[in-house]
């Protein structure tokens, strides 16, 4: 019999909530940002102004009835709600799509696409970063109709310079919570330290993606800083390319993984800079098992114990 | 990252060892190819040779009547034959030749002779090594026996090392204890004074820093444990001592006795042989009915089938605990098990790859403890029994 006893405290809830207390101060700051400044100069009214958290509160909400759903109705588990609503990342996934989605994003379009790729995600065997596929059914069902910009109200009123300390206190645009790249470092450390995330992959897709993007800026003779902090880009490497589920879990897989991320995105940069990442993201996750197959340690050379 | 967590304990655990030594019977397994050394109905001495096996001489632990045998008794989980033994109460031990020099005067070649026929350790004693390891560390984190045997028999544990070390030319003698071991690293620091030889190797206090693996790793360097060790535990330091110093064969263990399903955690001095129902019935206040029987560690142990079992030499500890009730849901791909497995194996794809090597697995249970996804990879592993 290899019945289990006792278990660590690390579980599915634990680092979802890690994640999700980390991105608060984002979020914060995103609420400031794209309602309260713009409600306090009178770009847009008092309901406009909660759009932000009603944006991520309607993701976070999903991502719970979707788990609810699958675990109550489909699995028919008998387990408390909180256990149930935290037993997949989807509350995660929900919260930090609608931190990358623009202000801009039709409510509407923004609730039928996460509620309906979150349950189909639910029968998928884990191979595709659903947060990325959700943000391309987004862009794709809102550029239908209207280009996809990320600048607010005040953003689009007015023309900026920004320099590297705007995008480092979050000035340039972005998503809903996604632009404060201090934070976000903040973000980064914690997660760090809290030793459940993939830190390794968002390092490797940043030095990837950076080192071709300074040298084409520096032949192109364009400003290197907007290139780096472009639409989203450091969030989106520290949030949704370590996604647990879909990306590699070797050493040397997070390596590569990241690797591979960044140097797509660089590509794909040309094509379509807004979605580079997502599908440089899916592209990378879609190949996660050969990876770790090809080059993960799978038994670590470890010194063998001779001698006694 | 940290290939060792740390664990908290926080069960209370008994102060003194609780002694059980007078269970009704005695249950000592034997094979067929055996030799037994005495017959049914005849009276047995304690410490009386009555099992003559290839490599191992096994004592009654009580002195009473050879009952017969039972075929409706169980250990490692198998099937299998006993002698019962019935006690008197008595504790009348063979007459036999005491010790009569000082532990330090044996030769080398008198210590494995006497360790072979008293069968201290199953293990074979290299004998060119230079350095000795003795393990201090209780494997599992819920366990409290080699701290309790420290505690006890400090001195003892020791002389006995010191002697062992100037009797097998040994040049560096290591004993590991963890470090939050507090009681022990006090009592252990204000009498190493008086052995200069061996020296204290503190241990953090993560599992599963106390693992033999673990232990030669986190105290020799990669050459000294290529050129050959002596690897030995403190109860095996303790049996060499009795067996040195009053030829006194493995009669009693301590056994830590804890669990969930229990209201006082305790170490147990047990005689060899007692069945376990026995010592729940008598040393356990149960306060759920629903508990499994866990011998050897709660995170790596194993759950006995049947109770019918007898203790043996081999058993550190016995949990009375329920079973863990977190649902196993689908990996989540994190990477934890493969990070922090302490021997660098990747037991996900082991789990995945049935025709995997997982020879270098030691059993510790740490994927499995670790798990968020709480999936279960016991079954999956290999591990090695002491």
């Amino acid at each position: 019999m290899n019945n289990v006893y006792v278990r660590g405290n690390t579980s599915i809830k634990s680092i979802s909530l890690t994640r999700l207390f980390l991105v608060i101060p984002l979020i914060i700051y995103g609420f400031y940002k794209n309602g309260v400044f713009l409600y306090m100069n009178n770009y847009i009214g008092l309901l406009e102004m909660f759009k932000p958290l009603i944006l991520i509160l309607i993701g976070a909400f999903l991502g719970a009835i979707v788990n609810i759903i699958y675990e109550y109705i489909i699995k028919r588990r008998k387990e408390d709600l909180i256990n149930t609503i935290f037993s997949s990342f989807h509350v995660e996934y929900g919260v930090i799509v609608a931190c990358i989605s623009s202000i801009n994003t039709n409510i509407l379009a923004f609730t039928i696409c996460i509620f309906f790729i979150f349950l189909i995600s639910k029968f998928l065997n884990n191979r595709i970063n659903i947060m990325s596929v959700t943000f391309i059914a987004i862009y794709s069902i809102i550029t239908l109709k209207n280009p996809y910009i990320f600048e607010n109200i005040y953003e689009l009123s007015k023309n900026f310079s920004l320099n590297f300390m705007d995008y480092l206190t979050g000035r340039a645009a972005g998503g809903i919570a996604s632009t404060h790249i201090f934070l976000l470092v903040v973000a980064l450390i914690g997660l760090h330290i809290s030793n459940t995330n993939k830190g390794e992959i968002t390092i490797y897709t940043c030095i990837s993606y950076a080192l071709p993007a300074i040298i084409y800026a520096i032949i192109r003779h364009i400003n290197v800083i907007d290139i780096l902090f472009l639409n989203n880009y450091m969030f989106i490497f520290t949030f949704v390319a370590t996604d647990s589920v879909t990306s590699c879990y070797t050493t040397n897989g997070k390596k590569v993984y990241g690797i591979l991320i960044g140097v797509l995105t660089f590509g794909f940069y040309f094509i379509n800079p807004i979605l580079a990442p997502f599908i440089s993201i899916i592209v990378t996750s879609l190949l996660n098992n050969l990876i770790d197959r090809k080059v993960g340690v799978f038994s670590n050379k470890t010194s063998q114990i001779k001698g006694e | 990252m940290n290939k060792s967590i740390s664990i908290k304990n926080n069960s209370l655990i008994q102060e003194d060892v609780e002694n059980f030594l007078n269970p009704d019977y005695i249950y000592i397994p034997f094979y067929d190819t055996d030799n037994i050394l005495v017959s049914v109905g005849k009276k047995v001495l304690k410490e009386e040779a009555i099992i003559e096996r290839k490599n191992e001489i096994v004592y009654s632990s009580v002195s009473g009547k050879f009952i017969g045998t039972t075929e409706s008794t169980y250990f490692d989980n198998k099937e299998g034959k006993c002698i019962v033994i019935e006690n008197d109460f008595k504790e009348k031990v063979i007459d036999k030749k005491g010790a009569v020099k000082y532990i330090s005067e044996y030769s080398k070649e008198e210590v494995f002779s006497l360790i072979k026929k008293y069968s201290i350790c199953s293990k074979v004693i290299n004998n060119g090594a230079k350095i000795m390891v003795i393990n201090g560390i209780d494997q599992d984190p819920y366990e409290r026996t080699y701290s309790f045997l420290i505690n006890n028999h400090c001195q003892k544990i020791l002389e006995v090392i010191d002697a062992l070390a100037s009797i097998l030319n040994i040049s560096t003698t290591i004993l590991a204890i963890n470090n939050h071991d507090n009681n022990n690293v006090v009592m252990l620091t204000n009498h190493i004074g008086t052995y200069p030889n061996i020296k204290l190797k503190l241990l953090p206090d993560a599992y599963p820093s106390g693992y033999k693996e673990l232990v030669i790793k986190n105290t020799l360097t990669k050459k000294q444990a290529n050129e050959g060790y002596i690897y030995m535990t403190v109860e095996d330091m303790y049996n060499i001592y009795n067996v040195l110093k009053r030829r006194k064969p493995i009669t009693e263990k301590l056994l830590t006795l804890s669990g969930n399903s229990i209201e006082n955690s305790k170490v147990l001095n047990v005689k060899i042989g007692t069945i376990i129902p026995d010592i729940i019935e008598n040393c356990c206040d149960i306060v759920n009915d629903k508990y499994f029987v866990i011998k050897n560690g709660l995170i790596a142990g194993k759950t006995l089938t049947h109770l019918n079992q007898p203790i043996t030499s081999n058993m550190r500890s016995l949990f009375l605990n329920t079973k863990s009730k977190d649902i196993e849901r689908k990996c989540i791909n994190c990477g934890l098990c493969n990070a922090k497995c302490p021997v660098g194996l990747n037991p996900k794809y082991l789990k995945e790859h049935k025709n995997a090597d997982r020879s270098k697995c030691i059993g510790c249970g740490l994927c499995t403890y670790i798990c968020p996804s709480k999936i279960n990879f016991k079954p999956y592993l290999g591990g090695k029994d002491e």
